[in-house]
């Protein structure tokens, strides 16, 4: 039988809320091995093991700090990848967005289990002392999920106008970096739209020139050795993509801890590279939770795809027969894991 | 297996050669050093080529299901992937119609872009093609610079050398509507039968004149040279021995299936080009698997032997070869790799065959004149600076005077005011055309902006169309109307068609300024005197100007500079020689077809026609000297019927608003239609059959046209012609009937 091709996709920060509590389920040996791994890592540390974090009440003081969010976050990736059914399913590019990409990096064989951890813990942990900058996301669809041009047109001029930059390309959502002050101005500025705009609480200026020195602090606690080429094809923050066979280890550290961290992530290009040039038969979203799953509902809207073209027919497709397989829904976990 | 399957041998050749490693012996020795590329980079190189052997073998398969078109394919030719990897993607592309592997690994430069899917959508004709819309199996991205060509006979030679000439000239005009950089170069690929092409040899024989003057062409030529135009095989040595001393073109030979060879030589063309800014003809030795096309079965004209011993040289197999002589990957690997992308291509293939296709006249239509970028126009000069621009000519603009200065001073104008205008063509520079319409344009403006060309209008039309890829708004002259049939194509195939295949993301901005038509006694015979426009009738989207007298030439001269400019236009100005220096109407001095210069802000619009009187009567419809003619006839032809008549001038031989012109008939039931030009395919004979189909036979028309004859020299010159007097006669008759 001819497996079906699926392109796993890796959420980032902010993912993991109150909601998304409890969300590790140890489901076999190998999940409990990886995770107990990384307990044992942050043991070490002397910091919360990601278990702990897990069962611990969710306080946006503790969960969302950078150094406890991406460790919890990866281990909830982590232990959705593997309960991918490989006997039915061939996993044919894994991506991610924003720190999704470390996590992406390791699902793929890019970064082995340690390095997988200390990339994960070093990167989110950056900005412990201090935060630099912020992040604000901020709308340019309207209430169906399709591009409004004039909303975007002027989310983009604002953004030119004071001095901030676009973070995040994001489905029907611009996330907007730049120095505090600058996201304050913006937070009075762009026209009200619901919540929104909204400053994503403990997110610094990701993918923006201001992490200049994290990026060259990572590239000094990094060695060139710690990539391989990936064993599964890579997507990365600009739509290219690394082959396992024509990727330059020296070339996806280079983007890794340089263009990854001071350039715009683009979310929306990547999901469109993930849909075209690999055609799977579904993208699988691993948890934790599932916010992710409207900026990809958003994009597919944009590129017409799989004869969904706005919120209502891409909630029904996704009703009748799922095509984006979110893991934190246990009816649609159930369609791929073993 | 069948014989005749050679795709299903070639792939499983490449298998079990790959596994056996059964390889073919390089064909080109080199020496280590050369090689300065990443092994990264060649597998890159590679995985690029067996995307592109996949994508051939998928569209036959899916063509056998008659579910894609057109299978002419890149097999043999993977070798351009280097081309496209050596070549920055801001270096403007006219490619040959193999060039998938250039096309996938020019992509790799520009993230996010998705060079299979949209290869696929283009080969199953479907409307999400970005490039054509479904139109053509075309290879083409706006965002990679790859202007969609079909390239079937090299006419995309000509515009190539336009576009590298644009570069420089953009620079040193500080063109502001400039779209290539500075630093950038031009390529252009073509077979080595097509180097045959008439197209092929102006076009590089253009590209070495201008060198040799000192002008900077930044132009390769890349002759992807297979040794086979369909089944008719090229001389081993042909391409080398007709091109490698071209002068001021620089010939560098490269293995095609060899990619360090390519990279080295590539690499070398390139730098010389961009540094010298000069032309290069690279010329890539390759095979050509799997025949021409899907349809093509080449045991009908090849013995198998050979077919078999060209198969044994796929360049998958020396490229394979060289990945494991360097120890870059295992063949396991290679394997590995192949059929990895023979899944991808097919999971892609198999879900563009269910993408929409066009399905309405309109939706086929749309983008015959569409334009994606449209611009704003510039100011109009101040007085003070066309006062210092026409000199002391300022004081006599005023004056009436004949079609031909009026024209030279709404040159002066545009130039002034459109500062990425170029005038060019035969004489046109010093010497001012040879009826001195561009007169003193090249003192005033400088050789940067007018300069002659050679001799050759296909080179003249193409240099054009390259240049308005840069931002430039050609003006050239074809000295001649007869001159530009040897050019035609360039009209046709090439400036016609490039919006409608590229869904207006490529336009043709451009006025080709044309004297032209009958009525001279003193000059040429049918040459020069040729009266036939029909070459211009049935082609979708150009404008077709014809005016009659000065004060309107003036007017649609602007008009057709404005739709040029904003709509990206191509423009055919067709200046009557015979009404150039004509002042008189109806007896030598009474000064009737002279006129005032117009306001420099005074437009005709497109396809707007002027009516001279209201008779109700008869109306004669006519254009250029058969209006002039009917001017001329209107009052004798009155006292003849003793009534009033109605005589409109088209202006315009395109864009007609037939239920408008119907309209200025009213409520006339008699209409002679004069048309100076034979009468077999002129445009009176297709206005007569738009205006009888939605007439309801209330209306006698008639067309009075020329014969089909040619034209003869001397007092013989308008016999065949319509006259005054048979344009009496015949409207008399109408009328009477």
């Amino acid at each position: 039988m001819n497996k079906k091709r699926v392109v796993v996709v890796c959420p980032g920060r902010g993912s993991y809320t109150a909601e998304t509590s409890g969300y590790i389920k140890i489901k076999n040996k190998l999940i409990k091995n990886r995770i107990d791994f990384i307990d044992q890592k942050r043991r070490e540390l002397k910091e919360p093991t990601a278990i702990e974090l897990d069962r611990t009440h969710f306080k946006k003081t503790l969960h969302m700090k950078g150094e406890h969010a991406s460790i919890l976050i990866y281990s909830c990736s982590l232990s959705d990848f593997l309960l991918i059914n490989n006997n039915t399913f061939e996993i044919v590019a894994v991506t991610g967005n924003s720190m999704g990409w470390y996590s992406a990096l390791s699902f793929s064989g890019a970064l082995d289990e340690s390095n997988s951890f200390e990339v994960v813990q070093t990167m989110g942990s950056m900005m412990k002392e201090k935060i630099i900058g912020g992040q604000i996301i901020y709308p340019i669809v309207d209430d169906s999920w399709v591009i409004d041009k004039n909303r975007k047109k002027i989310a983009i001029e604002s953004v030119k106008k004071v001095g901030a930059y676009i973070s995040i390309y994001y489905g029907g959502y611009l996330v907007i970096g730049g120095e505090q002050e600058v996201l304050n101005v913006l937070l009075k500025s762009l026209p009200p739209i619901n919540q929104y705009p909204y400053q994503l609480p403990y997110h610094g200026a990701f993918h923006t020139p201001l992490l200049n020195k994290i990026s060259i602090k990572a590239k000094k606690i990094f060695s060139k050795k710690i990539i391989q080429k990936p064993k599964i094809s890579l997507i990365d923050g600009t739509g290219r993509i690394w082959s396992p066979w024509s990727t330059d280890r020296k070339d996806l550290w280079q983007y890794t801890f340089d263009d990854q961290v001071l350039k715009p992530y683009n979310f929306s290009a990547l999901i469109n590279v993930a849909l075209k040039e690999f055609c799977p038969d579904h993208l699988i979203l691993l948890g934790p939770g599932n916010s992710l799953g409207s900026a990809i509902g958003q994009i597919m809207i944009q590129k017409n795809w799989n004869g969904v073209n706005n919120k209502e027919s891409f909630l029904k497709k996704q009703n009748d027969s799922p095509y984006l397989i979110s893991m934190s829904l246990n009816d649609q976990q159930r369609l791929i894991t073993k | 297996m069948s014989i005749f399957n050679r795709a299903q041998i070639i792939d499983d050749n490449f298998t079990k050669f790959v596994t056996n490693e059964n390889f073919p012996k390089e064909r080109t020795i080199l020496s280590i050093s050369n090689n300065v590329f990443k092994p990264a980079e060649l597998i890159s190189l590679f995985e690029t080529q067996v995307l592109s052997r996949h994508i051939d073998l998928k569209s036959r398969s899916l063509k056998d299901a008659g579910r894609c078109y057109y299978t002419i394919g890149s097999s043999g030719h993977e070798g351009n992937s280097v081309f496209g990897k050596i070549f920055s993607h801001t270096d403007l592309a006219f490619l040959h119609y193999r060039s998938s592997s250039f096309f996938i690994e020019r992509s790799k430069q520009v993230y996010g872009t998705t060079p299979i899917y949209d290869l696929g959508l283009s080969f199953v004709a479907s409307s999400d093609d970005p490039i054509s819309g479904g139109r053509h199996k075309v290879i083409g991205s706006k965002i990679l610079n790859i202007p969609p060509q079909t390239s079937t006979i090299a006419s995309h030679l000509p515009k190539a050398v336009g576009a590298a000439f644009s570069i420089d000239r953009a620079k040193n005009l500080q063109i502001l509507e400039k779209q290539l950089s500075s630093s950038s170069i031009v390529i252009c690929s073509f077979g080595d039968a097509s180097a045959n092409h008439a197209s092929a040899l102006t076009a590089i024989n253009t590209a070495g004149w201008i060198n040799d003057w000192g002008g900077h062409v930044p132009l390769v030529f890349i002759c992807e040279d297979n040794g086979l135009g369909i089944s008719v095989a090229t001389n081993k040595n042909w391409i080398e021995s007709a091109f490698s001393n071209r002068p001021g073109i620089r010939y560098i030979k490269t293995d095609g299936l060899n990619l360090i060879d390519l990279l080295n030589q590539t690499r070398k063309a390139e730098k010389i080009c961009r540094i010298n800014r000069s032309p290069v003809f690279l010329h890539m030795k390759t095979v050509r698997l799997l025949g021409h096309a899907g349809s093509d079965i080449e045991l009908g004209y090849r013995p198998l032997s050979i077919i078999e011993e060209t198969e044994f040289n796929d360049p998958l197999l020396h490229s394979s070869r060289i990945l494991l002589e360097k120890k870059i990957v295992s063949k396991e690997e290679i394997i590995d790799l192949y059929e990895h992308m023979r899944k991808r291509v097919a999971a892609i293939f198999n879900l563009v065959v269910s993408r929409p296709k066009l399905n309405t006249v309109k939706d086929v239509m749309n983008s015959i004149t569409y334009n994606k970028f449209k611009r704003n126009l510039p100011r109009i000069p101040k007085p003070s600076e066309r006062r210092l621009t026409f000199g002391k000519e300022y004081n006599r603009i005023e004056e009436n005077n004949h079609m031909a200065k009026l024209l030279n001073y709404a040159l002066f104008d545009i130039l002034l005011r459109y500062k990425n205008t170029l005038v060019f063509g035969e004489d046109v520079a010093e010497k001012g055309g040879v009826y001195h319409i561009t007169a003193d344009l090249y003192k005033k403006f400088g050789a940067r902006r007018v300069f002659n060309s050679p001799l050759d209008e296909t080179s003249i039309i193409g240099f054009g169309l390259g240049l308005g890829h840069n931002g430039f708004l050609p003006i050239p002259e074809i000295q001649f109307l007869a001159y530009v049939h040897n050019a035609e194509d360039q009209i046709r195939g090439e400036a016609a068609t490039l919006p409608f295949f590229s869904k207006g993301q490529y336009t043709n901005p451009m006025v080709l300024r044309i004297p032209g038509l009958a009525y001279q006694k003193g000059f040429g015979g049918h040459f020069h005197n040729d009266n036939s426009l029909t070459v211009f009738r049935d082609i979708p989207g150009i404008i077709l100007a014809v005016p009659s007298n000065g004060r309107d030439a003036v007017r649609m001269l602007r008009t057709s500079v404005r739709e040029a400019y904003i709509n990206g236009r191509f423009v055919i100005f067709i200046e009557p020689i015979a009404l150039y220096t004509t002042k008189d109407l109806n007896k030598p001095g009474d000064n009737k077809w002279a006129f005032k210069y117009p306001e420099v802000d005074f437009e005709a619009e497109l396809g707007e026609f002027c009516v001279y009187g209201s008779g109700e009567k008869l109306t004669i419809i006519s254009y250029g000297n058969g209006l002039y003619l009917s001017i001329q006839a209107k009052t004798e032809i009155e006292k003849k019927i003793n009534k009033k008549i109605k005589i409109i001038d088209l202006c315009w031989l395109s864009d007609i608003d037939i239920p408008k012109l119907m309209k200025a008939i009213s409520p006339c039931k008699k209409v002679l239609i004069v048309d100076e030009c034979r009468k077999t395919g002129c445009h009176g004979e297709g206005l007569l059959a738009q205006l009888s189909a939605i007439d309801n036979n209330q209306i006698n028309f008639r067309l009075h046209a020329a014969e089909d004859s040619f034209i003869p020299l001397g007092e013989a010159s308008k016999i065949t012609l319509p006259s005054k007097d048979s344009i009496i006669e015949q409207a008399v008759s109408l009328v009477n009937e």
